[in-house]
C-alpha cells in the first residue's frame, strides 16, 4: 500500500563506527497488510486442506451476540463473561461453606468475541491454551496480595468480587472465614503471570475439564451471549 | 538467495517455480546499494486474514497475502532480509491441530531468513517445537537461553551471519524471563541468561566476526512501566546493536524509535503489532552518505 507520506528519518554516519556510512530510513516502517492486498495464490492453495479438514468442528456454530464482546482492562464484557461462565459452570451444582470467586488473567483471552455467530473457532481464538480448571483454598490474609496484583497489573477477569480503592471484596465473605476458594486456570494455580501469591494456597485441585471446554458448552448453554460490563474493577 | 525447499506436492512446486525471477534477481550483484529488512513478531498462527467482522482489523492479515506483499518487494528490491521475533505459535486451530508445522512451513515458503523465540513458542513443550521445527528451514537465534542440557541443545543457534549487498548482517536473538510466563514443565532445564550481557556480548562477536549490521531480534517488550527490561532499556544500556526488532508487547509502532546507547550512538527499535496485521520494513541506504539527524517528510 502507498501511503501519502513517506517519513525518511535519516541517522549519522556515525551509526556504524566504522567507514561505511549507512542511512536506516523506513518508507513506511509499517506496511499494513489489508483486505485489498492481492494473496499469494501458491500459499492459498496449500493451505485451504489444512483450513477444510479445521471447517467441518472449527466453524460450527454454538451462540450469537449482538455486540461485540470486548477485552479492555480494567474489565470489560468479555472479561466478565469469560470469569463468569468458569464460576457458573463450576458451582452450578455445589454447595461450598466457604465462599468462592473467579480470577483468571486477562493476557490469557487471546481474542474477542464479534457480534454475530460465535463459531467453536472463535471460542478457540478465545483461549487457545488447554488450560485446565483449577481449585484453589487460600487464606483470606493473601486477598490484600490478591488485590494489590489487580490494582499493579491494570485489570484481570474475576466474578463475585470486586476492587475498589486497593480493596477486594469477595460476595459471601466474613469475619467467621478463614479461607476462600478462587477458581483459576492451572497455569495461574502454579504461578503463571507472576501471580505469587497463589504459592500461599492451603490446597489446589486440577480437574481435567478445560477452560475453553467450559466457555464452549456455557456459550452453548446461553445461545445469545450474555454481556455485563458491571465495572468490578475499579482503579 | 536460493530458494528454499518447499514442502508442497508435485504440482503445487511446479507452480512455485515461476517465481525463479525474483530469486535470481537477490542473488546478483549488489549494485543497489541498500538492504531492506522486512519483519513480523507476534504472528501467533493467524494463517487467516482477520474475519470481515473483526471490530478493529477486518479482512486484515493473513499468510498468504503477506507473502505476495514481500514477493512484491522482493522483485522491486535486490537486497532483502526477512525476519521474526517470536511468539509464531498459539492463537487459532491451526496451532491447536497442527502444533506449529503448518506455520514453520509457510514461514519456510517465505524464505524467512531468521527468527527468535517468544514465550508463546515453548507452549507445546521443547519437544512440540523441536518437532514443529523440523518443517523450519530456516534458523532459530536465541542467545540468552542456554538449552544445553534440553533436547534443543544443538538445535538452536545463538546467532547467525548473512550477506545482502555485500554487507555482513549479524543477527542474534533475545527472549524473555521465563519465569512466571511459562509453565515449568514446558521449559525445563532451560537456563535464562542476563539479557544486557548476553546481547552486549553477541554484538561484540558480531562486530569482531567483521559485520557491518546487527540486528537483535527481541521478544522482551517494547517498554514497560516498572523496570523489566524492554526493548527500550536494552537499547539503552548496550553498544554496537544498530536495529532491535521487538515483540512480546504487541506494540503498533507508528513509526520506528530511536534510543541512544550505551556509547551515545543511536539504536532503531521497531515492533509491528501482532496477528500479522502489517510488515515491518526497514531500508538501509548503502550509497548516500547523509549525515545529521532529521525527519523528512516526502508527499
Amino acid at each position: 500500500m502507498i501511503r501519502n507520506k513517506i517519513y525518511i528519518i535519516i541517522l549519522g554516519a556515525s551509526l556504524w563506527a566504522c567507514s561505511s556510512h549507512l542511512v536506516l530510513h523506513h518508507v513506511p516502517s509499517i506496511v499494513p497488510i489489508s483486505k485489498e492486498n492481492s494473496a499469494d495464490t501458491v500459499l492459498q492453495s496449500f493451505i485451504k486442506p489444512y483450513s477444510d479438514s479445521l471447517a467441518k468442528s472449527m466453524n460450527q456454530v454454538i451462540a450469537y451476540s449482538e455486540i461485540d464482546f470486548i477485552i479492555e482492562r480494567p474489565c470489560s464484557n468479555l472479561m466478565n463473561w469469560s470469569a463468569d461462565a468458569l464460576l457458573t459452570h463450576e458451582t452450578r451444582n455445589v454447595r461450598l461453606s466457604q465462599p468462592v470467586f473467579c480470577l483468571l488473567n486477562t493476557g490469557g483471552l487471546r481474542s474477542g468475541l464479534n457480534k454475530g455467530a460465535i463459531t467453536v473457532g472463535d471460542l478457540f481464538k478465545l483461549m487457545p491454551f488447554d488450560n485446565q480448571v483449577a481449585w484453589v483454598q487460600l487464606p483470606v490474609s493473601v486477598l490484600p496480595q490478591i488485590a494489590y496484583y489487580l490494582d499493579q497489573s491494570g485489570g484481570e477477569p474475576i466474578a463475585n468480587a470486586s476492587l475498589e480503592n486497593g480493596k477486594l471484596k469477595i460476595n459471601g465473605l466474613n469475619d467467621t472465614h478463614e479461607f476462600v476458594w478462587l477458581i483459576t486456570s492451572d497455569y495461574l494455580a502454579n504461578g503463571g503471570d507472576k501471580m505469587q501469591f497463589f504459592k500461599l494456597a492451603q490446597t489446589i485441585q486440577i480437574k481435567s475439564s478445560t477452560l475453553r471446554s467450559i466457555f464452549i458448552e456455557e456459550a452453548q448453554r446461553q445461545g445469545d451471549l450474555i454481556s455485563n460490563s458491571e465495572k468490578r474493577i475499579k482503579r | 538467495m536460493k530458494r528454499r525447499k518447499f514442502i508442497l506436492n508435485t504440482t503445487l512446486s511446479i507452480i512455485a517455480m515461476s517465481f525463479s525471477p525474483l530469486l535470481k534477481a537477490a542473488s546478483s550483484s549488489k549494485k543497489g546499494k541498500k538492504i531492506t529488512i522486512l519483519h513480523t513478531n507476534d504472528t501467533h498462527s493467524n494463517i487467516d486474514p482477520f474475519p470481515a467482522n473483526h471490530p478493529k482489523f477486518p479482512g486484515m492479515g493473513g499468510v498468504a497475502k503477506r507473502a505476495a506483499l514481500i514477493e512484491k518487494i522482493r522483485k522491486e528490491e535486490e537486497n532483502v532480509v526477512l525476519l521474526d521475533s517470536g511468539d509464531i505459535f498459539q492463537g487459532t486451530p491451526y496451532f491447536n491441530t497442527f502444533k506449529g508445522e503448518l506455520e514453520m512451513k509457510l514461514m519456510s515458503y517465505m524464505a524467512y531468513d531468521a527468527a527468535t523465540m517468544g514465550n508463546h513458542d515453548f507452549d507445546i513443550g521443547l519437544d512440540g517445537f523441536l518437532n514443529a521445527k523440523q518443517y523450519a528451514e530456516f534458523p532459530f537465534v536465541c542467545s540468552n537461553y542456554d538449552f544445553d542440557k534440553t533436547i534443543l541443545t544443538g538445535k538452536i543457534q545463538k546467532n547467525c551471519i548473512i550477506k545482502r549487498g555485500g554487507i555482513r548482517i549479524g543477527i542474534f536473538g533475545i527472549g524473555i524471563a521465563l519465569e512466571g510466563l511459562i509453565s515449568k514443565d514446558n521449559c525445563a532445564n532451560v537456563i535464562y541468561l542476563d539479557p544486557i550481557k548476553t546481547a552486549n556480548e553477541q554484538a561484540d562477536e558480531l562486530k569482531k566476526a567483521g559485520c557491518d549490521l546487527i540486528i537483535c531480534l527481541s521478544h522482551l517488550g517494547y517498554v514497560y512501566q516498572d523496570d523489566q527490561i524492554s526493548d527500550k532499556v536494552l537499547a539503552e544500556k548496550t553498544k554496537n546493536i544498530h536495529l532491535i526488532l521487538g515483540g512480546h508487547t504487541h506494540t503498533f509502532l507508528p513509526e520506528p524509535t530511536i534510543i541512544n546507547n550505551s556509547e551515545n550512538q543511536p539504536v532503531m527499535i521497531n515492533q509491528t503489532g501482532w496477528g500479522g496485521i502489517n510488515l515491518g520494513r526497514i531500508d538501509i541506504d548503502l550509497e548516500n552518505r547523509l549525515f545529521g539527524s532529521k525527519l523528512i517528510e516526502v508527499k
